[in-house]
């Protein structure tokens, strides 16, 4: 049976999906469900930002701006307006794509280090009215006592987490198939072609404002649930999220991971926020590592770890076949 | 005497994709001209003369030294400059302040006024523009600029990519003439050019480049009328039509 | 004193620090053509160098000594983290997005790394000038006033550096075209490291303009540079001109919106000024269009 390559694409991710839904039968531990549900968040925060910076070549340097609009809109929404937090849920990826469609006014024809530039200052925009508006937002405090996801009259508190993580995962699974189906589409591919080849791409009647607005709202849509679903799971709020560790982390995850796969970014979100907890004990030492691993990997892995799988996977099966036995034996040799 | 210049089953390329194979020419005494199709790697051997981009094999021996290896500074300060094709130069900087550039090398510092006074005897026009930013000049203004930034170098050997690239008639034999004064005062010349007459007016000893080989040579003494290298450019059997 | 006199010297005080942590970043994008996020984190450590080489708990030199010691040390500090950070990454396409993930991750491992090594206790060194001066009415820091006449000079001699000197207009040209720049026979690795280690030293500066009226702590350099990164896009990137006059604007916006409009509503003033500025001149408000210095 062959299979086109979108559908073996989805049997991989169907089974990827249904290895992570079994999953928690095995890990009973509260911490280790904790982890999970961190790597589902950041990668899928990270995974959209690869739709705007690694497929539409725009680097937004707010992207998690737009986390924080979603994380205070679902906030806001079920504290302040007593919203049911579901709908809230919906509204912070609303707000987000909305927030992501006012950023493409001022960015719209700016090219290379100005848009960098323009998408930082709008995200101090965003955390300046947040900081301002302490009396709602709780200011640089934050805000406390936001209320939780709720699933019928299931006690979210005492059951190690599962339904966070099931919902996490419910989550991921719709941005995965989400961000996959974009860059596939036809508007995907004029994305692509937009970045390598803008003059020629525009001349070929490719809209630059209409495929600037779609990547950069598309990336905001799960960028912002994820920041409500953050809201609902921690149940706190903290302007933290507009800060640049965070952006350096989620960052590095996309650069890491390897730019315009998807895929890479969710990879390195697993491995950093893993390498994150593995250090979390020794305290200072922790950035100092994370920041020495993600130069030493840019130095050695220039195509991010995606790119170093690739080529390992390329050179096992360069070894299966002759020729690659002969090279493999002689490397051995020398 | 030793050559100033000699080069040696030079080969060179952009990344794994080879450009020059095995190009070998001396200058002896005498301005080299080099001409063929464009695309058959006559910028690249310039460039890999002149220390911009690495030989992947062979040898260039200049002033004595194997300078196979240096990088393109050290290369200079032994005296050999390269004025590159259509040169942008330095656009938001003034006349003045580039040819102050120019006597960047150690051993052209010493002889900065010198060779400054040298440059505008050359080109005089270029005293009318002295604090206007390059950018500013025309395509000819910004060649003589270029060849005067070279000067301030100190030369022994200068190498010219087409020089004349673009340039209106009257321009170019102005430029020649310029030129030539250089060759006059003791600089050896390494020019390529499309304009054969004007090859032929600076240079003594041709050869043809064609698929990254020399593909023909002409030695000093030998005739070298234009017919004759326009059938060596266009193949025999063009000839007739010249 | 009268409120437009109060409303100046703030305006030039905070326009002095905003210019002489600006000037830094701008000469590293003009030269090298990437940013440098490490730039904050640089001027704590000139900070915290200072104190190291002054304090009489630490070396306890004499100001003289160990202020210049401090910028020299940070200066050879940025020589490094060029070498390390940005060099491998240049002639790639995506140097400036490397360049960028690379620079936060060190400014990361410096941060933590002051931390680690000067602890968390707020430390602070001594004002450039020590007593207050009688102005008018009220009386005004002389450190502070020291740093609006300081400034201006040193940005002054930068500016004579760029422009009167064989090695400052190296640095524009290879600004402008690194080709021709090797082909005059230019160490362009050497260049960059020079103009790295420039705005090093700058930052370091501000840094200890900082310590002498605030504390210090590890994490100081993050809000300068934030404010550092306004001014440029405010001025305009592609030269040091433009930052330096931004920088005395932006100071003189703050002052006048703190007391009018009030202090919590000023920073979102500015970003909202900030991003109707750009939508009309994205280069800058002083920019021409191509880069290049002074």
């Amino acid at each position: 049976m062959k299979l086109s390559g979108f559908k073996r694409e989805l049997c991989g991710m169907i089974l990827g999906l249904a290895v992570l839904a079994i999953l928690p039968v095995f890990i009973q531990d509260t911490y280790l469900r904790h982890l999970l549900i961190m790597i589902f968040v950041y990668g899928m925060v990270a995974a959209s930002w690869d739709l705007s910076l690694g497929y539409g070549g725009v680097f937004n340097f707010g992207h998690l701006a737009l986390f924080g609009v979603g994380l205070y809109t679902y906030a806001l929404l079920t504290k302040q307006l007593g919203v049911d937090p579901w709908l809230a849920l919906a509204a912070s990826g609303g707000a987000a794509v909305i927030a992501a469609g006012l950023m493409v006014i001022p960015i719209l024809r700016l090219k290379g280090i100005y848009v960098v530039l323009l998408s930082f200052a709008f995200s101090q925009l965003i955390l300046q009215v947040i900081v301002s508006q302490s009396d709602y937002t709780g200011g640089n405090q934050g805000m406390v006592m936001v209320p939780a996801l709720k699933l019928g009259d299931h006690n979210m508190m005492r059951d190690k987490k599962l339904a966070y993580y099931y919902i996490a995962l419910t989550l991921l699974s719709a941005c995965l198939l989400f961000l996959r189906v974009f860059v596939r589409s036809a508007l995907g591919k004029s994305i692509v072609a937009l970045r390598d080849n803008e003059e020629y791409a525009v001349s070929r009647g490719v809209s630059l404002g209409r495929q600037r607005l779609l990547t950069l709202t598309g990336s905001a849509l799960f960028t912002g649930i994820a920041g409500g679903f953050y809201g609902g799971y921690f149940r706190n709020t903290s302007t933290d999220v507009f800060g640049i560790d965070l952006t350096t982390l989620i960052l590095s995850m996309v650069l890491l991971g390897g730019r315009a796969t998807i895929y890479g970014p969710l990879l390195a979100s697993l491995a950093l926020t893993l390498l994150s907890e593995a250090t979390a004990d020794i305290g200072v030492w922790r950035p100092i590592i994370i920041g020495a691993v993600i130069i030493l990997v840019l130095l050695v892995y220039p195509g991010g770890l995606a790119g170093a799988l690739t080529a390992g996977w390329r050179r096992l099966s360069a070894m299966r076949t002759p020729r690659g036995q002969g090279a493999a034996i002689n490397k051995v040799a020398s | 005497m030793s050559d100033l210049l000699e080069v040696e089953a030079l080969e060179s390329g952009y990344g794994r994709i080879g450009i020059l194979h095995g190009i070998s020419l001396a200058t002896g005494g005498h301005n080299v001209g080099l001409f063929g199709p464009n695309g058959h790697g006559k910028t690249t051997l310039l460039r890999t003369i002149s220390g911009v981009i690495r030989a992947t094999r062979g040898k260039i021996r200049f002033a004595g030294e194997d300078v196979t290896a240096w990088p393109a500074r050290r290369i200079v300060e032994l005296g050999l400059l390269h004025v590159p094709q259509g040169s942008r130069l330095f656009p938001d900087l003034t006349i003045r302040e580039t040819l102050r550039l120019g006597a960047w090398p150690r051993r052209a510092r010493p002889r900065e006024a010198r060779n400054l006074e040298r440059a505008v005897a050359i080109f005089p026009r270029l005293k009318e523009r002295w604090n206007q930013p390059v950018k500013t000049l025309s395509g000819g203004e910004r060649q003589m600029v270029a060849i005067s930034v070279a000067l301030m170098g100190d030369p022994k050997l200068l190498i010219l990519d087409e020089p004349t690239l673009g340039l209106a008639p009257r321009l170019k034999d102005e430029l020649c003439a310029a030129i030539r004064q250089v060759s006059d005062e003791g600089v050896r010349l390494v020019v390529v050019e499309q304009d054969v007459e004007f090859l032929l007016d600076l240079a003594d000893h041709l050869y043809l480049v064609n698929h990254g080989e020399i593909a023909a040579e002409i030695r000093p003494g030998e005739s070298m009328n234009h017919q004759a290298i326009m059938e060596m450019y266009f193949g025999r059997e063009l000839g007739p039509l010249t | 004193m009268t409120v437009l006199g109060q409303i100046l010297l703030s305006a030039l005080f905070q326009g002095s620090l905003y210019a002489m942590m600006a000037v830094g970043l701008a000469l590293v994008w003009t030269t090298i053509g990437v940013f440098n996020f490490c730039h904050g984190v640089l001027m704590t450590l000139g900070a915290y160098l200072a104190w190291q080489f002054v304090d009489p708990e630490a070396l306890g030199l004499p100001m003289f000594v160990a202020l210049p010691l401090a910028l020299l040390v940070v200066a050879a500090i940025g020589f490094a983290l060029q070498a390390l950070l940005i060099r491998p990454f240049i002639g790639r396409g995506d140097v400036v997005l490397v360049a960028v993930i690379t620079t936060l991750a060190a400014s990361s491992i410096l941060k933590n790394g002051t931390l680690l090594v000067w602890g968390p206790r707020p430390k602070s060194i001594p004002p450039l000038a020590p007593d207050t001066i009688a102005l008018g009415a009220s009386n005004v820091s002389a450190h502070q006033l020291a740093i609006i006449a300081i400034t201006p000079v040193v940005l002054g001699l930068v500016w004579l550096f760029l422009n009167r000197t064989r090695v400052g207009l190296a640095l524009r040209a290879v600004a402008q075209n690194e080709d021709a720049c090797q082909l005059v026979g230019m160490n362009v690795t050497a260049l960059y490291a020079l103009a790295f280690g420039l705005a090093a030293a700058l930052a370091a500066l501000a840094g200890i303009f900082f310590g002498g009226f605030k504390f210090m702590s590890p994490d100081m350099g993050t809000e300068p540079l934030t404010k550092a990164l306004v001014v440029v896009i405010f001025g305009g990137i592609a030269n040091i001109t433009g930052p330096i006059l931004a920088a005395y604007i932006i100071g003189l916006f703050e002052a006048v919106s703190i007391y009018y409009v009030g202090f919590y509503w000023t920073p979102a003033l500015l970003f909202a000024v900030l991003i109707v500025v750009l939508m009309v001149r994205p280069e800058g408000l002083f920019a021409r269009s191509s880069r290049g210095l002074a």
